[in-house]
């Protein structure tokens, strides 16, 4: 068999006679000896203090020079709890406001998700007397147009059926929807702006016709300038010894057969164009 | 003797308890004022102050108390309790200060398995028990209910553990068996709404639950051996812990620190602080038994652990060393005995240990065990030099009184368990009983023990021996329903009493020519020694066995305590209840006066001790 277990539950510690040393030969154990005795402890006397304490602390106190010190002086040093703080000597700002209410959210106009409705809440309207009045007050309702198709009666709404001309009593039956005309219009406009440019263009493109007068003049002019060549080449001299005069009457010669063919040409054709380069 | 008129006339006045059901969670609290704890004790609460260790009883509820919780401003005391299946279990409400009844409170059926007051003491939520599974909000000014709902969802398991939101008044948490929930309260509507904690993968049983103090967290502990974390915003689990290695035997009590640290309470018995963010433990102690409660002193400095071994011990936070302060049989106590000559010491027995009492103190000087082993009596030797003890397993063993320490063993004593013991007042003899019916008589030397007689007339269990003062004679009663009166010199049987009944208890009256006794049959017996003819009987009860029974050394009164609860004090030569004392709440087995005439201590089934002052008729 297990051998007993023995626990002492907060045993008090002021246990009257001591434990029993395992060697020595001990008296019997008795249940009484587990009363809790109260055990008288030796009182302490006070400890000894003379009774010349104060005349000698005066003495001593007396004895001594009252100047006679050594050191520096004895000041009061600085306390370690003013110390110098982080930010101390940064301008205070003025408290921050509390601006939690001016950014609250506007109140909903509907319940929000998590709200319960509020249950047992009735309307004072009797809906059986008021859909009596509407029905008694209000306007008959006109009888929708059917057609019955066969013997049985089926019924079916004669709007919808097509037996009703809907079509040709339409407003804008038979008028040529103005999109049509509006792309006729433009389709003519555009084809004219286009003759014109051609036009245009074929004009930038032909030859300039000499007018009679401007043909009259040219001759007058040509006939001039040769009359005032032959007369300076009437004024040579008989004899051309000189390359110069040579040279001259050469040059006189060859203006006034130039002269001669253009007047021959001009005088030759009635009409004439001037090719533009 | 200037006894109190009329039958049942006064009450016993209950001076001490000594006990805690250690087995309902989060029992022992440590009240606000810091001065007291409560703790439940049968079907009372107990309010002690622990400078002093003055003891105030709360009495009202009808059968065991299932829960027991304080209010955050410490005013108010509620108690739930268990009842019979399809009875309405009640909640009382207490005045902490008054210490009176305020209101009782009953809707739940067959069990209140926890309670919880919201932070400003205007509601109080009750959780019923498996056969109810509801949950009840309580309004505490009207002292009505306010709104019930099913506590757990079908497809959950029961909700066991409750607690209260610390700052508002609306929310609640409840948990159990895979269900988290945490409810709010809809007063305008009368409605609770709850909200089911999604905690994932983990499937877990919750044994315990706790808030944080500022609200926004609360921390479960899981059969499992881990602790959850659930946010109370998002109903989420944030996180859990520890990881690797969960507690042994699941997690049972938990407390909060202000630091964030966690004080966990075991299964296993271990008390641990764990580091709030990765729940390592950091120190660790271990107690006797299953933690299951846990309370803190003030701002927790100082604790307390309960433990389902009634054990309560007390934990310094800063060494984390803990000291037992108080401790209590947790099993059925079978005997009860003072030594000859003083009142300040007794002895009880109970399954595995044996514990000797400091009577003014309700305090325990020694306690003796044997692991397994059931004690069925005890008796101190009149010379205080042993402690003799009759044990189920047939043996007879005696103990040394102040070590403990084994002295010697009769193996075999009795062949079905050794049921009842005496010793002369010479201290050479022993007559013990077994539960096969004989009476022994053993003969003890200084190192022998002799067989020195089998006395075989009882055909079953002998449940109580009395010698008398001259050690020439000895009365047995046994569940035979007899009681015999044995000469102890020639070991003859003198007279033989038979009665249609188990004699539970015997009694010599002081002048040893009349014995009384009593049994299952309810009725109290008077004897004449000298022939066994019957003088007197009496209606010892209305509804329950009587199994213990002391007389006082002048006989004039005498004690009786049974089944019913009730300890009854009898005039001899009237036959009349004097004084009654109501207090118990398992069946009383034993119950004895002390020598000196000063306390009436009674012990029953459920592992209480209780201390009655005896009533002074002068």
């Amino acid at each position: 068999m297990s051998a007993p277990v023995c626990l002492r539950g907060w045993a008090p510690p002021e246990r009257g006679p001591p434990r029993r040393s395992m060697a020595a030969p001990r008296a019997p154990e008795s249940i009484y000896n587990l009363l809790p005795r109260l055990e008288e402890r030796p009182v302490k006397p006070p400890r000894y203090v003379s009774t010349f304490r104060p005349s000698v602390k005066h003495e001593i106190e007396k004895s001594k020079a009252q100047w006679k010190t050594m050191g520096p002086a004895k000041v009061e040093v600085p306390s370690p709890k003013n110390f110098l703080q982080k930010h101390s000597k940064e301008p205070k700002l003025p408290e921050r406001k509390k601006e939690q209410d001016s950014r609250k959210m506007p109140a909903l106009s509907v319940p929000r998700k998590t709200d319960h409705p509020l249950m047992g809440i009735q309307s004072k309207k009797n809906f059986i007397n008021a859909n009596a009045v509407a029905a008694i007050m209000g306007l008959a309702k006109k009888p929708q147009p059917i057609y019955v198709d066969r013997r049985q009666g089926d019924k079916h709404l004669l709007e919808t059926s097509g037996l009703v001309p809907k079509y040709v009593k339409k407003k804008d039956y038979g008028i040529i929807p103005k999109y049509v005309t509006q792309r006729n219009k433009e389709i003519k406009r555009a084809q004219k702006e286009h003759e014109a440019y051609v036009l245009e263009s074929l004009r930038k493109r032909a030859m300039k016709r000499l007018s009679d007068e401007e043909r009259s003049s040219l001759l007058q002019g040509l006939k001039k300038n040769w009359e005032e060549v032959h007369h300076e080449f009437q004024g040579l001299s008989v004899y051309i010894d000189t390359i110069p005069k040579k040279m001259h009457k050469e040059k006189l010669e060859s203006q006034m057969k130039q002269l001669e063919h253009d007047i021959d040409v001009i005088e030759k054709h009635e009409v004439i164009y001037i090719a533009n380069e | 003797m200037a006894a109190p008129a009329g039958g049942a006339g006064g009450e016993l006045e209950l001076q001490a308890a000594i006990g805690f059901n250690g087995h309902i969670l989060s029992g022992l609290i440590c009240h606000p004022d810091k001065e007291h704890v409560l703790y439940p004790l049968g079907c009372t609460v107990v309010i002690q102050d622990m400078a002093n260790g003055k003891q105030t009883f709360l009495h009202g509820h009808t059968n065991n108390v299932s829960c027991v919780v304080v209010s955050k401003s410490g005013m108010l005391v509620a108690s739930g309790q268990v009842t019979f299946m399809g009875f309405k279990a009640d909640i009382i409400l207490w005045d902490f200060k008054k210490e009176e009844l305020l209101a009782r409170l009953s809707l739940h059926k067959g069990r209140i398995e926890g309670l919880a007051f919201s932070p400003n003491d205007l509601y109080l939520v009750s959780l019923g028990g498996q056969d109810d599974g509801s949950v009840v909000v309580w309004s505490i000014p009207k002292r009505e209910a306010v709104c019930g709902s099913p506590a757990s969802a079908r497809s959950a398991g029961n909700a066991t553990v409750l607690a209260f939101s610390r700052c508002r008044d609306e929310m609640f948490v409840t948990a159990g068996n895979g269900t988290i929930r945490v409810w709010e309260l809809d007063l305008k509507n009368r409605k609770i709404r709850p909200t089911e904690c999604q905690t994932g993968q983990l499937k877990r049983v919750i044994t315990c639950v706790k808030m944080a103090d500022d609200d926004s967290y609360f921390y479960v502990g899981t059969s499992s051996g881990d602790v959850l974390k659930l946010n109370t915003n998002n109903k989420l689990m944030s996180d859990y812990g520890p990881q690797k290695e969960k507690f042994s035997m699941g997690v049972t009590a938990l407390l909060l620190l202000k630091t964030g640290d966690l004080i966990v309470g075991t299964g296993g018995g271990i008390v641990a602080l764990c580091k709030g963010s990765n729940y390592k433990v950091m120190k660790k102690i271990q107690v006797q038994g299953t933690v299951t409660s846990l309370t803190h002193r003030g701002q927790g400095h100082q604790f307390f652990a309960g433990t389902n071994e009634s054990q309560i011990y007390r934990i310094n936070y800063p060494e984390f060393k803990e000291e037992l302060i108080a401790t209590c049989h947790n099993e059925a106590i079978h005997d009860i005995v003072f030594p000859l000559g003083t009142s300040d010491l007794f002895a009880t027995c109970s399954k595995n240990d044996i514990r000797v009492w400091h009577t003014p103190e309700n305090r325990e000087l020694l306690r003796i065990v044997i692991p397994n082993m059931t004690c069925r009596a005890i008796e101190f030797m009149s010379d205080g030099r042993s402690i003799i003890s009759a044990w189920n397993d047939g043996k007879i063993r005696a103990f040394m009184p102040e070590s403990g320490r084994l002295m010697y063993v009769i193996d075999h004593a009795h062949s079905l368990g050794v049921t009842a013991i005496a010793a002369t007042s010479d201290c050479r003899r022993i007559i013990s009983g077994g539960g096969e019916g004989q009476v022994r008589v053993w003969e003890i030397g200084e190192r022998t023990r002799k067989l020195e007689e089998v006395l075989k007339e009882h055909i079953s269990a002998v449940s109580c021996i009395k010698i008398k003062k001259n050690d020439r004679e000895c009365v047995t009663a046994s569940l035979d329903g007899t009681c015999i009166i044995w000469d102890i010199v020639r070991f003859t049987r003198n007279q033989m009493i038979l009665a249609n009944t188990l004699f539970q208890c015997v009694c010599y009256h002081p002048e040893e020519y009349q014995i009384i006794t009593s049994g299952t049959d309810r009725r109290i017996g008077y004897w004449e020694v000298f022939d066994g003819s019957a003088i007197r009987e009496l209606e010892g009860s209305a509804s329950g066995s009587i199994n213990g029974m002391d007389i006082t050394s002048d006989g004039t009164y005498f004690v009786t305590g049974g089944d019913d609860h009730l300890v009854k004090m009898w005039d001899y030569n009237e036959g009349e209840v004097t004084h009654v004392g109501v207090g118990h709440s398992g069946s009383i087995t034993r119950l004895k006066i002390c020598p000196g005439n000063k306390y009436i201590v009674s012990v029953s089934a459920d592992g209480a001790i209780l201390r009655w002052k005896y009533p002074h008729f002068h």
